[in-house]
This record gives C-alpha cells, sequence and structure tokens, in this order.
C-alpha cells in the first residue's frame, strides 16, 4: 500500500463525508430545533441545485446564483411551515407524513417543469496530484465548505438572540413562552433556515451532483439516518455520525465497491442504532 | 312503544359493535356476486385495488393497532411477492394451483423478514422515530440492491432492474394442464383470499393477542409494569403484519405475471400509508375502503395503475388528509354514529364511593400467597443512580420487609419517586444491587422483576384509557393467570371492591383523577405482587377515600412488603408504619412518624431553614 494511494483515499473520504455533512445540516438543524423531521428535505435539496442552475442559465454568475438559491428555498419553507407543519406541532409522525407527501408533489413537480434530465454546470475542472494520484480541487473544497458551515451554524445559534430564543423553545417550550418568545415564530425561522441550508448545499454541490428531480433521494436517505442515529444533540451529533457513516461508507466503497460501501452504511447504522436506540448523543451532556 | 324503542337502540348498539364483521361480510358477498359480470378490463384494475387493500391491512396492523409507523411494509410485500413468485414459476408447471405454494411461501418469507427487522428494532427498545427511519431505510436499501440483484433459481430468473418475468397467473386447478383463470375469476379468488385474511386478522386483534397489542399501544411502560414481555408480543405482531404483506405480494405477483424492483420505490411505499389514512387508522377494513378510493380515484382520472400526475395528487392527497382527516373516512363515520348510540361513559358520574371491606381484601390477599407464594422482602445495597450533574438516589441501603407499611417521605426533588422507579427498573442504577429476597434484580427488565413479584403504581395513575375499567382489571388479572377464566373471576372480585361494578364498561379515560388511582391501584392488586410499591397513592382523593386506603394499605401490609411515597402526613400517620425521610437522594432519618416530628434537622429539611438545607 502506497503512500500517495492512501492519502488520496483519506482525502476523497473525507470529501465525501464532508458532502453528506452538508447536505444534512439543513435537516440536523430543524430536528435539533424544533423536533420534526422534514421528509422533503432532499426535495429541498433539490429545489435549490434547480434555482441555482436556472439562475446561471439566465446570466447570472455562480456565486451569485447561490443565494438567489438560498432565498428561495428558504421563501418556500417559510410558506410550508406557515401552511403544514405549524398545524403539526407535536405529532411528529403526521409532520413526517405530511412532508413525505410534499416531497412527492415537489418531486413530480420538477419532473413536469424540468424533465428528468437535465444539463450540467459548466465549471472549470481544476486539479492536483498527491503522488501518482490526480484529484479534483471542486470536491476537495467540500471538506472547507463543511467547516464554514457547521461554524455558521454554531454562531448563529449561540451568538445571535435568534439562536437563543430557538434553543430556549426546544429545551423548555412553556418557559420559553412564558417569558415572551414568541416560539410559533421562532419556528418558521427555523425551519426555514433549514430549508435554506438544503437549498445552499443543493447549489454548492451543483458541479459534482447535477439536478434532477431524484437527486436528493440519495442525500436524503443518508441524511435522515445521520440524524436520527445522531440523536437529540443534533448538530454535533450530526457532524459525528455524518463524518464516521459517510467516511466509513467511502472508504469501504473506495477498497471493494459502492454498493459495498452503501451496505457498510446501512449496517453500521443499524448496529449504531442497536447499541444506542435513542441515538448516539442521547446520554451527551452537551445540548447543541 | 318504549321497549320498541330500547330494543332498536339495542339493535343499532349490536349493530355498532359488530360493524367490523357485518360490513365487510356484505362488501365480501357483493364483489364475489359482481365478479361474474363485471367488465373483465374493470375486473383487471380491481383487484390490485384489493391487493392493495390487503397490503393496507398489513400496515393497519402493525401502525393503526401496533403504534409503530412502518415503512417497511412495501419491503415484505416485495419480498414476499418475489419469493411467492419463484416458487410459482418453478412448481406451477407440474402442479398448477399456484396459490396454495406462492401464499403460504410468501406469508412465512415476510414474516421472517418483519421478525428479523422487528428484533432489532423491539429487543433493542428503539426510539419510535429511530424504528421509523430503520424501516424506511430498509426498503430503500433493497430498492437500491435489488437494481443489480441478479440470480437464477431453477426456472426463474431474477434479473436486477429488468424484473421478474413469466409469473404464472391465479391458478387453482391441480396438475400441469390446468388452466389459469380469467379477469373475472382471479378477481374472486383475491377477494376470497383478502377476506379470510381479513376476517382471521379482525379475530387475531379481538383476541387476548391483540388487546395486549393495543394495550402495548396505549401505554407501552403501563403493559410491561404488569408483567408482559412486551418485545416478543411487538416482534409477533410485526411478523404477522409482515405475513400479510407477504401474502399481498404473492397475489400482486401472480395478478401483474411480473415483477420488477420498482415495488420497493417510494412512490410504491407511499400510497401505503394514504390507504390506510383514507379509510381509517385502526379500523382494519379500513384499509381496503381507502384503497378502493385511491384506486378508484386514479381509474377515474384515466391513469388506470398510479403513475405519471397521479403521484402528484397521491402527495397532495396524503399532506391533506394528514391536516384534516385525521381518522379518515370509517374514524368520521363511526363519530356520528356514536352520537346517535347511548353513552357508556355516562355511568362514570354516578360512581359509588369505594368500600374497602377488609374480610374481602383479606380472601383476595389470602389467594393470591397461595397461588403466588409467600411475601418477599425487597432490599437495596447501595444503590445509585445519577442523570447528569444531579443524583436523585445516592447510595440507598435499606430494607424493606413485610409485616408493616413502609412509608418514604421527603421534600420535593428528595429522590423517592427515583428510588422505587430504580427498584422496578424504569431506571437502571449505575451502581449498587437490588434484591428481591435473595434474588438479585439489578439487571432484570422489567416485566421480569413484575413476575418475581414486584407490584407499582407510579406518582401519575397509568390506566389504559381507550379501553373499560373491566378490561384494565381483566388485562392485569391475565398477566398473572395467563387463563381467561381466572381473569374474569380476580378482575371482578377487585372490582366489586372497588366498588366499580356499575362503571365496568366505562372508558378509563373518562374517570376521575380519584377513580383512575384507584383503578391503577386495582390493577396491581389484579398482580397479586409480593412486593408492593405505590407512589402517591393518596393524591387527588377524598378524605374518605384516604381513610379507606389507608385501611387497604395496613392491610396489604400484613400479607406483603408495602412501600408508599407520600406527601400527605395525616395518611402517613394513619399507616403506623415505618417512615424514611430521604434528602438530596440519601437517606436522611428514620423511625416512626412521631419521632420524626419531633426531629429538629428533618423539619429544617422540609421547611428549607437551617443548615440541612
Amino acid at each position: 500500500m502506497q503512500l500517495d494511494y492512501l492519502a488520496t483515499v483519506l482525502l476523497s473520504s473525507l470529501s465525501s463525508a464532508s458532502i453528506l455533512l452538508i447536505a444534512t445540516l439543513g435537516l440536523a438543524v430543524v430536528y435539533g430545533l424544533m423536533g420534526v423531521i422534514n421528509l422533503a428535505h432532499g426535495e429541498f435539496l433539490m429545489v435549490g441545485a434547480y434555482s441555482a442552475l436556472t439562475a446561471t442559465q439566465i446570466g447570472l454568475p455562480y456565486p451569485l446564483a447561490i443565494p438567489f438559491a438560498v432565498a428561495m428555498t428558504m421563501l418556500i419553507g417559510a410558506i410550508v411551515e406557515l401552511l403544514i407543519i405549524q398545524r403539526l406541532y407535536g405529532r411528529i409522525f403526521d409532520t413526517m407524513l405530511a412532508t413525505w407527501g410534499l416531497g412527492m408533489v415537489f418531486n413530480q413537480g420538477a419532473v413536469l417543469l424540468f424533465g428528468t434530465v437535465s444539463p450540467g454546470i459548466g465549471m472549470p475542472q481544476w486539479n492536483f496530484s498527491i503522488g501518482a494520484y490526480s484529484l479534483a480541487v471542486y470536491p476537495i473544497a467540500m471538506i472547507f465548505v463543511a467547516i464554514v458551515m457547521l461554524t455558521f451554524i454554531y454562531v448563529l445559534m449561540t451568538k445571535t438572540v435568534y439562536g437563543m430564543k430557538a434553543r430556549a423553545s426546544i429545551q423548555e417550550p412553556q418557559m420559553a413562552q412564558a417569558i415572551g418568545i414568541d416560539s410559533t415564530r421562532v419556528n418558521t425561522m427555523t425551519f426555514a433556515i433549514g430549508c435554506g441550508l438544503a437549498g445552499f448545499a443543493g447549489a454548492i454541490l451543483l458541479p459534482i451532483i447535477p439536478a434532477t428531480p431524484s437527486m436528493g433521494l440519495f442525500f436524503a436517505v443518508k441524511g435522515f439516518l445521520a440524524v436520527v442515529v445522531a440523536g437529540p444533540v443534533a448538530l454535533t451529533g450530526t457532524a459525528a455520525t455524518a463524518l464516521g457513516l459517510g467516511g466509513g461508507a467511502s472508504i469501504t466503497a473506495s477498497y471493494m465497491s459502492s454498493v459495498f460501501g452503501d451496505v457498510f452504511f446501512f449496517l453500521a447504522t443499524a448496529l449504531l442504532l442497536w447499541l444506542y436506540p435513542m441515538g448516539i448523543s442521547s446520554r451527551w451532556r452537551r445540548k447543541l | 312503544m318504549a321497549s320498541e324503542a330500547v330494543g332498536a337502540i339495542k339493535m343499532f348498539q349490536k349493530l355498532h359493535k359488530n360493524a367490523g364483521l357485518v360490513f365487510p361480510t356484505l362488501a365480501t358477498i357483493l364483489a364475489l356476486s359482481m365478479a361474474g359480470f363485471l367488465d373483465p378490463y374493470l375486473a383487471f384494475v380491481a383487484t390490485s385495488w384489493v391487493i392493495f387493500g390487503l397490503l393496507g391491512l398489513s400496515l393497519d396492523v402493525i401502525w393503526g393497532r401496533g403504534g409503530l409507523l412502518s415503512l417497511a411494509q412495501t419491503a415484505f410485500y416485495g419480498l414476499g411477492g418475489y419469493f411467492g413468485a419463484v416458487i410459482a414459476i418453478n412448481l406451477a408447471p407440474s402442479t398448477g394451483m399456484t396459490l396454495i405454494w406462492a401464499l403460504p411461501s410468501a406469508a412465512i418469507f415476510g414474516a421472517i423478514i418483519a421478525a428479523a427487522l422487528g428484533y432489532v428494532i423491539f429487543f433493542s427498545r428503539m426510539g419510535a422515530l429511530q424504528s421509523t427511519i430503520l424501516s424506511y431505510t430498509f426498503t430503500l436499501l433493497l430498492w437500491t440492491v435489488t437494481q443489480t440483484f441478479r440470480l437464477d433459481v431453477g426456472t426463474a430468473v431474477i434479473g436486477g432492474d429488468n424484473g421478474l418475468s413469466n409469473i404464472p397467473g391465479v391458478i387453482l386447478g391441480f396438475g400441469p394442464d390446468a388452466d389459469r383463470l380469467g379477469p373475472n375469476g382471479a378477481f374472486a379468488a383475491t377477494v376470497a383470499v383478502s377476506a379470510c385474511v381479513y376476517f382471521f386478522t379482525r379475530w387475531l386483534m379481538r383476541s387476548n393477542f391483540g388487546k395486549l397489542v393495543d394495550c402495548i399501544r396505549i401505554d407501552i411502560e403501563k403493559t410491561e409494569l404488569l408483567g408482559y414481555d412486551i418485545r416478543k408480543v411487538q416482534v409477533l405482531n410485526f411478523a404477522y403484519s409482515g405475513a400479510i404483506a407477504g401474502i399481498a405480494g404473492a397475489m400482486f405477483a401472480l395478478w401483474a405475471n411480473y415483477l420488477n424492483p420498482s415495488i420497493f420505490s417510494v412512490q410504491e411505499a407511499l400510497l401505503v400509508p394514504i390507504y390506510v389514512l383514507v379509510g381509517g387508522l385502526g379500523t382494519l377494513s379500513g384499509a381496503f375502503l381507502g384503497a378502493l378510493a385511491i384506486g378508484g380515484l386514479s381509474f377515474w382520472l384515466g391513469g388506470g395503475a398510479a403513475g405519471g400526475q397521479t403521484t402528484l395528487i397521491l402527495g397532495a392527497v396524503l399532506v391533506l388528509l394528514v391536516l384534516f382527516l385525521q381518522n379518515g373516512f370509517l374514524g368520521a363515520l363511526d363519530k356520528i354514529w356514536r352520537l346517535y348510540l347511548p353513552d357508556p361513559n355516562d355511568a362514570a358520574r354516578n360512581a359509588g364511593a369505594v368500600k374497602i371491606d377488609t374480610d374481602v381484601l383479606e380472601d383476595i390477599l389470602k389467594d393470591a400467597t397461595a397461588h403466588a407464594g409467600p411475601a418477599k422482602s425487597l432490599s437495596t445495597d447501595e444503590a445509585f443512580k445519577q442523570f447528569g450533574g444531579v443524583i436523585p438516589v445516592n447510595k440507598v441501603t435499606r430494607d424493606f420487609v413485610p409485616g408493616q407499611p413502609y412509608a418514604l417521605i421527603g421534600p420535593n426533588g428528595a429522590g423517592k419517586s427515583s428510588f422505587l422507579k430504580t427498584c422496578v427498573g424504569i431506571y437502571r442504577p449505575e451502581g449498587g444491587s437490588i434484591l428481591l429476597d435473595d434474588d438479585d434484580i439489578t439487571k432484570a427488565p422489567i416485566f421480569d422483576r413484575v413476575h418475581k413479584g414486584m407490584g407499582v403504581k407510579n406518582q401519575k395513575p397509568q390506566v389504559f384509557g381507550e379501553i373499560t375499567v373491566q378490561e384494565n382489571l381483566w388485562i392485569a388479572a391475565y398477566a398473572r393467570t395467563k387463563n381467561s377464566a381466572n381473569a374474569d373471576k380476580v378482575s371482578q372480585r377487585i372490582l366489586g371492591m372497588l366498588g366499580m361494578d356499575g362503571q365496568s364498561a366505562v372508558q378509563a379515560s373518562a374517570l376521575s383523577h380519584g377513580q383512575q388511582q384507584w383503578l391503577d391501584i386495582g390493577m396491581v392488586l389484579c398482580l397479586a405482587p409480593r412486593v408492593v410499591l405505590l407512589d402517591e397513592p393518596a393524591a387527588g382523593m377524598t378524605n374518605e377515600e384516604t381513610r379507606e386506603l389507608s385501611l387497604l394499605v395496613r392491610t396489604l401490609a400484613k400479607h406483603t412488603t408495602v412501600v408508599v411515597v407520600e406527601h400527605d402526613m395525616e395518611f402517613v400517620r394513619t399507616l403506623e408504619g415505618h417512615v424514611t425521610v430521604l434528602h438530596q437522594g440519601q437517606l436522611f432519618a428514620e423511625g416512626d412518624i412521631d419521632t420524626l416530628r419531633a426531629n429538629d434537622a428533618v423539619l429544617d429539611v422540609y421547611l428549607g431553614r437551617g443548615e440541612h438545607v
């Protein structure tokens, strides 16, 4: 085993774990701060990707297409929260079913609007090499994007008034309302942010994962697993599970095959749930 | 006239009670008689609706009854379909008759897979959300894997995303040259199979097994506190639902003559909860109604089977259903029907006073001793429980022996309830040990401790709200006797002692807080416990009731070990037993109530003054 091969495998595995984390963070925020599992998360990612794609097609440069996608998904997310999620507070499985149905509507809507095949986005291909192996820059850059996203969410949740209200609302809902926090509005904001993060993920990953109506599903499934295995401490827990499961699956995939990678992911998930039936962070003392 | 009206109401009530039998029977007869002259194409399409109804039924068993939203039903359905189809392909050419091969094998296969998944979910006591997501993953894993899965089994060729073709149709005759049924015959056969499965399921869900499944859904902790190994019941129920899904899958394979991995797809999985929600969750027959409505709708929209825009509409339908029609069509109908029936919960308002007859109670307790053995002692040795920085049970060492009641007192947050919960196993201690006589039960699951003789009433009264008072007591008595007739007898006696004869048909949720306390205590008595732990039994009771309770506890203590947590000092005084004061998770003082009342340190703790706080 050459050192350069090992470094390549590690780096690209870290990269794919980061991609998974990017796609999952919005879900973790919504689950961690609202206790809601948004089964339409993957479709919001898809909406973000199509928004960015459409923006570039009408001539917007790619860096500007990303904020456009975030704004679009946040707007749609806020509307969905007001119309659907808000009526179902405290009914987690009903929320799941409703967002599942919503996801199907989005999915089918995208098929009708854009067709099932979409053009990719033209991006220059930069490469760099480690020893005898060449790696594309953009996927590796996702490691930094993931770190930036994590830091952003951490700061948002700990240093801003909104973040503190949101954390207060999930930890002690009645107390939060008693001291005058309008938890309904906070929740609308949280859901919109969660969807915005999904939109950001869809847009930033567009050069790697082309927009298709069902693109979200792949990430969403692994994302749900990462979040659910993470348990109550959604943010830190999800970072840990996404890196562990995603990285492990990617390493398995590079030594065996992609099917084995998936099998590793699902089996490791089942094993973790067996060992920690309420999620790995159920006994952690930190709360974010 | 009046008697005629009463008779009519009785009839009406009876019909309501047996609606799940009468109307499906009528529907089956109607469908079978229509099978002869139905347009063949309509018969062909309608067959799929019945199959989807069967699939919906499998979800209703595990979700509406069992309480787990399983998104793996299409996985069992698909796997059952593939397995049954492979068997049918290989055996049909020589023996004909596809049903007797395909259906049992698909049912068994579906049940085994569901049991395996259920074992992982229920034996690890996975959270509800985790379980649902894991079941969804399982379906999607199959979807990915089957795309490339190729295998030849005899003459059957499973060709990845090319699917499995050449599946024989529904053949009823035997021998190599038996004819396959036409669309109308296949429709009739499918209806007959589905009707059999439905009526069997209805019978099963009304049997003792079904009652347990209901209780687990309503209050899983209480069911375990009655001594039932809930995990086994849940796995069995899941396996049964897997078997139904497997049968549905095999029928689907025989109907379509072709299977491919799209059977595991999200679209397919989405439909199942829709069927159940449209018809009415937990109603069993609702699933068929839902499948008929959705199938009919998409047929009428021109799509035939689901596909294209249908998905869009169905997604929107699911959202609307969840938002606006929670109990489905049958649930709404039932609500209207009940308006015209006398309310059985009326009786809750004129409940008689509880009157503990010590002779009857002594009788019951002697009986219990005869069946369950002599009273046991409970001891804890350095029991230790920690939640983060809070230590509610801090190295408590105490013996409780039969003969006199023990009272645990202490200010709020002293760790009294936590101590009881540690003893019964709701909390797992981090250190120390708990002994029942000489039996170390520190690591035993709750139901095992109850088997060994513990009976617990938690602080909040735990009764099964949706079922009647009599059924509550019965299910408790059945946990010990394992015999319906004996359970009837025991529950009847306790019911009489609680003075609730008039309320036996009242739903437990309609009782007042104090009555629920009594019912909960009654359920504990049904278990004939050798050690009784009561957490704030007097809360919500009137003065007279508290006096009766005191009498009950003192009588109990003559025959068993009794530990009571209570705030009501007057009540504790009347117990004339041993009193232990807990403070910050530790033993603080003990003795009889008068000594403790004279103890300055105890007063400091209670009143929050001085250096002991």
